[in-house]
């Protein structure tokens, strides 16, 4: 970071190429070159291990490759997560968690690698998958309830009084979930980037004692690794438990 | 703060989000995750049908075990009952012989104890006659009697 520049620079979007289409601007910009990044990542570090995967003929084909194992991990990871939370119905709802989860994993990862671009530390994009998951779960509960779905609202076994109390309470908390699902994703990661930022500066600043800030930066590093992988794990359970309760109401 | 400042680049960023989360959705479901089911269904498949050969193959070994065993106490039975024969055998044999032995002991010396008195008896009778023939002797000569006259 050069002497003077804020530590939020680095969440400014810069156009690569600009694209007008119909009036809107939709410039391929750095964020859009990450995700294409990110995109292709998964797709490759999924798919690739499994072109080549023979038959298991014997017992010497039971052992995978090394990528095989790492993607094997990934799938088996969200597989379990769906089932613990859902249960069998959730199987459906696989592809839609997996693709939420790696996406946003590796955007956060890749998001910790030096001048890079971290997508998910822009609200707009955070606020647009928890809108998706949030519009998609409350239709799945439509779909599959009708109007029985508004019985979501009423916690079972409460007095009949305290319901003008509650069912205000319960429909807020509802249509809160997309703004605390986005704001919490978008908030760790532009905390956890200023901060680095931050004490980056002061490692030029201090001159020779800059070797403390620099092992804190260190282990901030580590530290913001293990939030990047806990973010978007929050991100997909939250969303296997919205999938849950548009299932089974109460 | 950029996120909340370039608002120009919000269409963008919604557009591009959407490209590339629908692309990563569609290859996903479509293409790598039934892949990645496929291959670990059938991977299970062979582990499992190789748990149940497995069993089988340990049920066989069991029979073949108990088998052996089966064949080893009846063996074991059979040897016990041999030596315990032998034994019986031995037992009498020797039994029979001490008792023949005794016998023929017995016998002999019933024997031995006849001829002693056959023996003695001759004996007593010799002398008997021997000493009537010296009588006989003595008084022929004393009475001048021929020994014939003389009848003891």
């Amino acid at each position: 970071m050069a002497k003077g520049e804020s530590p939020l620079k680095q969440f400014e979007i810069q156009p690569i190429v600009d694209i007008n289409f119909l009036g809107f601007d939709i410039s391929f910009t750095n964020s859009a070159l990450w995700m294409t990044i990110t995109t292709a990542f998964i797709l490759i570090f999924f798919t690739v291990p499994f072109l080549k995967a023979k038959k298991t003929n014997s017992v010497s084909d039971l052992y995978p490759s090394r990528m095989q194992v790492a993607a094997e991990l990934g799938f088996n990871f969200i597989n379990s997560l769906l089932a613990d939370t859902v249960g069998k119905e959730g199987k459906k709802y696989f592809p839609l968690v997996f693709t939420l989860f790696m996406f946003i994993l590796f955007g956060n990862l890749f998001g910790m690698i030096p001048y890079s671009f971290t997508f998910t530390s822009h609200i707009i994009v955070t606020l647009a998958l928890a809108m998706g998951v949030f519009i998609f779960v409350t239709v799945l509960g439509f779909v599959k309830h009708g109007v029985k779905f508004f019985s979501f609202f009423v916690i079972p076994g409460l007095p009949v009084y305290m319901l003008p109390l509650l069912i205000p309470i319960e429909i807020i908390s509802y249509l809160s979930r997309p703004i605390s699902l986005s704001v919490r994703l978008f908030a760790n990661m532009l905390a956890g980037h200023t901060l680095l930022k931050v004490f980056a500066g002061f490692v030029s600043a201090l001159g020779f004692f800059g070797i403390l800030p620099l092992v804190f930066i260190i282990t901030l590093t580590g530290l913001e690794i293990l939030i990047a992988f806990l973010q978007a794990y929050v991100f997909a359970i939250l969303t296997c438990l919205y999938i849950n309760d548009a299932l089974h109401l109460h | 703060m950029p996120q909340l400042e370039q608002v120009e680049f919000f269409i963008s960023q919604l557009f591009w989000l959407g490209v590339f989360f629908v692309i990563l959705f569609t290859v996903l479901t479509y293409i790598t995750l039934p892949k990645i089911r496929a291959f670990l269904n059938q991977r299970d498949d062979f582990v499992k049908s190789h748990i149940s050969k497995q069993d089988e193959l340990i049920k066989k070994a069991e029979s073949i075990i108990e088998n052996y065993e089966a064949k080893l106490t009846e063996a074991k039975n059979q040897a016990s009952q041999i030596i315990n024969d032998a034994k019986d055998k031995a037992l009498k044999e020797s039994e029979n012989l001490i008792k023949a032995t005794e016998e023929k002991i017995q016998h002999e010396i019933k024997q031995t104890e006849e001829r002693v008195a056959k023996e003695k008896d001759t004996a007593i009778s010799e002398i008997n006659d021997q000493l009537k023939d010296s009588a006989t002797n003595f008084l022929s000569k004393v009475t001048n009697i021929e020994k014939g006259n003389i009848n003891l």
